[in-house]
């Protein structure tokens, strides 16, 4: 049986105690591919931050395997006005708990840093600005940011956001490849259904209006009715080569 | 008769006299520039305001304690009220800190009132110290007593070697702090350290230098070096050697030209500003010229251009003399050399 590295048991989420959605239970393997998807506003982002420990959950049980968790945000949460070349921000997704205590640890974290943009294909734009890469070039880096921490579950939010068909594909087979090499759980929010049928292994489906939360492989929750009447049955592509 | 302006001759023969005053400027300069780096960096420009006018609001009471309660002055001297009363500024600020911008906001804004008012209501009450409060809001460190000066020193040099050994946690919770939360960094230490010596350093030069400068020396600097640098850490000793820069040239050109020296520093500072911003556009316009005639050709590329397409990452450039262009929907850009196998 996969290591569990996230189990989470009727979690509440919301804001000032006040739930947003009926309760969320699942756990998250590694080697799993879980793609979080529901309308605009269904609670993804909050229920993401919750489980990265940015917010509180207001009721249930969270536990997490002890190992490094890495968090791609969406491209827009990082500041254009900020300079730094693609190292540079490699480098601060290998700081860990109290490791900007240690003068030592860059030159200890080099060869991290260095297989996670080796990883992701960004080495040879590593004395590149980062803001003027293409958002392809920078949704990489930031999956190297992330990489560079060495962790076992990788969260992304939106990825392919604002990305061109081909630039989506690319990244999502990036993303497969990155799972099945380093047996990483990944957990992902993404609007794209299509690629989702071909990259994930599990869905969590929300959707708050309804009240309506579904978690399970994705060949079960996208015959869900709920999950049908709300998108139809766009995914009918299941992941069959693509399980760890 | 015309006046004269004394000539910068006259200002290095009468070093003696003006040595403290002038290397003060270049002292509080370098060492609030290089904090001013955090302070854009999180957009809390606000922030170093309200902690300078909440120093000034402690200097008036240290002074209205001595003149009307006779508190002696080794008890309420202007350094201790100031520092107390910033200190007491960053705490509020981050007891009220949100995840609401606006909340913060709105509690910069009511400290950053209470210190200016405060400052003006108390010096209405110790008539014979007047003159002491309008050089504390405006800056005019014409003369500088060594002690004030030693302390300026020992604070500068704390608190530059403690950001020199912490600077990668600063710059984390500066620029991601969601991301260094999720990461596992302390954040609210390093926030609190962060704010606590912000509190410090700016108190210390309030003190000596007046809000004006100080509030100037925590944003301009800043702002010029983060034009220069490729990243934060370079930033940080270009920020510094720019407010020390400004702090001391600030300083010359108010003894130059007979102006008050907290506006002088301000105006060299915000002179500076405007210098690098004008050559990044000068430099920016020189890399379009080169770009255009790199990229002297009369059509957009496509598959039928006649140029060899050439995929790159997850898109497809084409090659002209050498050189990988990449069009997109405005301009052509050089995506640098073909490499070698």
């Amino acid at each position: 049986m996969s290591e569990e590295l996230l189990t989470i048991k009727d979690l509440l989420v919301g804001h000032a105690g006040r739930p947003i959605l009926p309760p969320v239970t699942l756990t998250v393997c590694a080697g799993e591919a879980w793609a979080i998807v529901g309308p605009n506003g269904a609670g993804k982002s909050t229920l993401l931050r919750t489980l990265l420990g940015l917010q509180p959950g207001i009721a249930g049980t969270m536990r997490r395997a002890p190992c490094t968790i890495g968090y791609v945000p969406q491209r827009h949460d990082l500041d254009p006005t900020v300079p730094g070349r693609v190292i540079d921000l490699v480098r601060t997704g290998a700081e860990q708990r109290w490791s900007f205590i240690s003068p030592l640890f860059p030159f200890q974290a080099r060869a991290r840093v260095e297989r996670a943009m080796r990883d992701t294909r960004v080495l040879e734009l590593a004395r590149e600005d980062w803001r003027h890469l293409s958002e392809g070039q920078k949704q990489r880096v930031l999956m190297a940011q992330a990489l560079a921490g060495e962790p076992r579950l990788l969260v992304l939010d939106e990825p392919t956001s604002a990305m061109d068909m081909a630039a989506e594909g690319v990244l999502f087979a990036l993303l497969d490849e990155l799972r099945l090499q380093r047996g990483l759980g990944v957990l992902v929010i993404s609007h794209h259904l299509a690629l989702l049928g071909k990259h994930a292994t599990h869905l969590l489906f929300l959707d708050k209006d309804e009240g309506v939360v579904r978690a399970g492989p994705l060949a079960e929750v996208a015959q869900d009715p709920a999950f049908v009447q709300r998108y139809g049955l766009l995914m009918h592509q299941p992941a069959g080569g693509h399980h760890a | 008769m015309p006046e004269t302006t004394p000539g910068l001759s006259a200002f290095f023969e009468a070093w003696d006299l003006f040595r403290e005053p002038a290397l003060a400027g270049a002292v509080a300069g370098a060492l609030l520039g290089m904090l001013g780096i955090y302070v854009v960096l999180r957009r809390m420009v606000f922030l170093s305001a309200a902690l300078s006018q909440s120093a000034s609001l402690g200097v008036s009471l240290a002074w209205f304690a001595q003149v009307r309660w006779s508190v002696p002055a080794w008890i309420a001297s202007p350094t201790t009220g100031g520092t107390a009363a910033s200190l007491l500024a960053a705490g509020a600020m981050l007891a009220g800190r949100s995840s609401l911008s606006t909340r913060r906001d709105g509690v910069l804004g009511w400290v950053y009132l209470l210190g200016a008012a405060g400052t003006l209501a108390v010096g209405t009450r110790i008539v014979q110290e007047v003159q002491d409060i309008e050089t504390l809001l405006f800056g005019s460190g014409v003369a500088v007593r060594p002690e004030d000066f030693t302390l300026l020193v020992q604070v500068s040099v704390v608190i530059g070697l403690l950001h020199l050994w912490l600077h990668r946690g600063f710059i984390q919770v500066a620029t991601d702090q969601d991301g260094a939360r999720v990461r596992g960094l302390p954040t609210r230490l390093v926030d609190a350290l962060l704010i606590v010596s912000l509190a410090v350093a700016v108190s210390v030069g309030t003190r000596i230098l007046g809000a004006l400068p100080v509030f100037a020396f925590t944003v301009l600097p800043a702002m010029a070096a983060l034009g220069l640098a490729v990243n934060v850490p370079q930033a940080l000793p270009i920020a510094a050697l720019v407010g020390g820069a400004c702090g001391f040239g600030g300083y010359l050109v108010a003894y130059r030209y007979r102006l008050p020296v907290g506006a002088s520093q301000t105006l060299v500072a915000a002179l500076a500003v405007a210098a690098v911003h004008l050559l990044q556009r000068a430099l920016a316009a020189i890399v379009a010229l080169r770009n255009r005639q790199r990229h002297d050709h009369n059509h957009e590329h496509g598959p039928d251009c006649g140029h060899p397409a050439v995929p790159h990452g997850d898109h497809v450039d084409y090659l002209v003399g050498g050189h990988l262009h990449h069009p997109d929907a405005e301009e052509c850009h050089d995506h640098g050399p073909l490499a070698g196998p």
